[in-house]
């Protein structure tokens, strides 16, 4: 895991948490708004499969900023997420056996 | 085989974070406060112009709604007009009768104008760009410019405040239908959903009914508009009636709130 990609994943989830807090809040359907930075973890855990490890750090960056916008204490998101993120590995590792992505 | 995620390398890894987590939540309210400070310019960009987009698709998707509503505000109207009239003429007689009885006028609060920046992701908080360098303390109050009540400061950093919406999970307070003599408890239930609760079932509440804030429970100054009753729910083997408010405020009207510092 380079370090040039966990500065990419903070500010892709820097912006992505202002985005949401900021801009999306005004889009309510009945009082609920997608949650972009769940959809974003789970979508890039699912795409890389089991076997790389950026979904997991992008889980701990996503976690860790939605913990800075929101009333709970640091902590409390990011192992919310890094769990999700692992229990993707390990369902697609364990249980998944169709191919999500075309390896290069 | 391991999976690469369980490599001893990122066992450290994880050991580290867990540390620099630790370190984050001692200073928790700096830490928070410095990417708050820097991010002030972003959120207040994405702020407006999120306000700037829905305003503009507004009309179009609510057409039909609004064309009622416009109705139903006509009549409304003319109704207040005639109910201020004779409004007036009481508050005169209150004045004249306080001079000759030698009291003071009713003081108008003191107000500190702030803007709505951002809202918590799974609560109904927002951030406000003023905190405790202003002046800002918990548990202040926070309207609009027609008193309509927002809810109250929930938390205070060094440049910043998150308010509890009343729509929020844990937001409850004291509330009575005006001109009527019915008192309950107004409380959030998320989403900006507002129920009025623990009304006794012998008392005739009505949609429509204007909600307000009551002098009880001391957070609230009395009189400040909370909304009003959608729809009535009672049964027979309940003491209590319960009512879903349509809270007035609006986050769409959140550019320019005020916290009352003094009642």
């Amino acid at each position: 895991m380079e370090i040039k990609n966990i500065f990419i994943l903070l500010l892709i989830f820097y912006l992505l948490s202002i985005f949401q807090t900021s801009f999306l809040v005004h889009f309510d359907i009945k009082g609920i708004v997608p949650n972009l930075i769940v959809i974003a973890v789970f979508v890039l855990n699912i795409l890389e499969g089991p076997e790389k490890e950026t979904g997991i750090f992008a889980a701990l960056v996503a976690g860790f900023l939605w913990d800075i916008f929101s009333e709970k204490f640091i902590g409390y998101h990011i192992l919310i997420l890094t769990l999700f993120s692992i229990s993707i590995k390990v369902i697609l590792r364990n249980y998944v056996r169709v191919q999500i992505t075309k390896k290069a | 085989m391991k999976p690469p995620f369980l490599k001893r390398k990122n066992f450290i890894l994880a050991i580290f974070i867990v540390l620099i987590i630790l370190v984050s939540n001692k200073y928790q309210k700096e830490v928070k406060n410095l990417f708050y400070s820097a991010s002030l310019p972003i959120q207040n960009f994405f702020w407006d112009l999120g306000k700037k987009t829905s305003d503009f698709f507004e009309p179009i998707l609510k057409i039909k709604k609004l064309k009622k509503e416009n109705e139903d505000l006509s009549i409304k109207n003319l109704e207040l007009l005639s109910e201020l009239s004779s409004l007036r003429e009481l508050k005169k007689e209150n004045e004249d009768l306080r001079k000759a009885l030698d009291l003071g006028l009713e003081k108008e609060f003191k107000l500190m104008m702030v803007k709505a920046i951002s809202k918590d992701i799974s609560r109904d908080l927002i951030e406000i760009n003023k905190g405790s360098k202003d002046g800002i303390k918990k548990d202040f109050p926070v309207i609009t410019s027609q008193k309509v009540l927002v809810g109250n400061v929930a938390e205070v950093y060094e440049n910043f405040s998150k308010v509890m919406l009343i729509s929020d999970k844990e937001s409850s307070l004291d509330g009575k239908i005006s001109g009527k003599d019915i008192s309950g408890l107004v409380e959030g239930e998320g989403s900006f959903k507002v129920v009025f609760k623990l009304v006794p079932h012998e008392k005739d509440l009505s949609k429509d009914d204007t909600l307000i804030t009551s002098v009880l429970g001391g957070v609230f100054p009395e009189g400040l508009l909370i909304g009003k009753i959608q729809e009535v729910k009672k049964t027979d083997i309940d003491p209590f009636q319960t009512a879903e408010i349509s809270p007035f405020f609006n986050l769409e009207d959140t550019d320019t709130l005020f916290v009352i510092t003094e009642f």
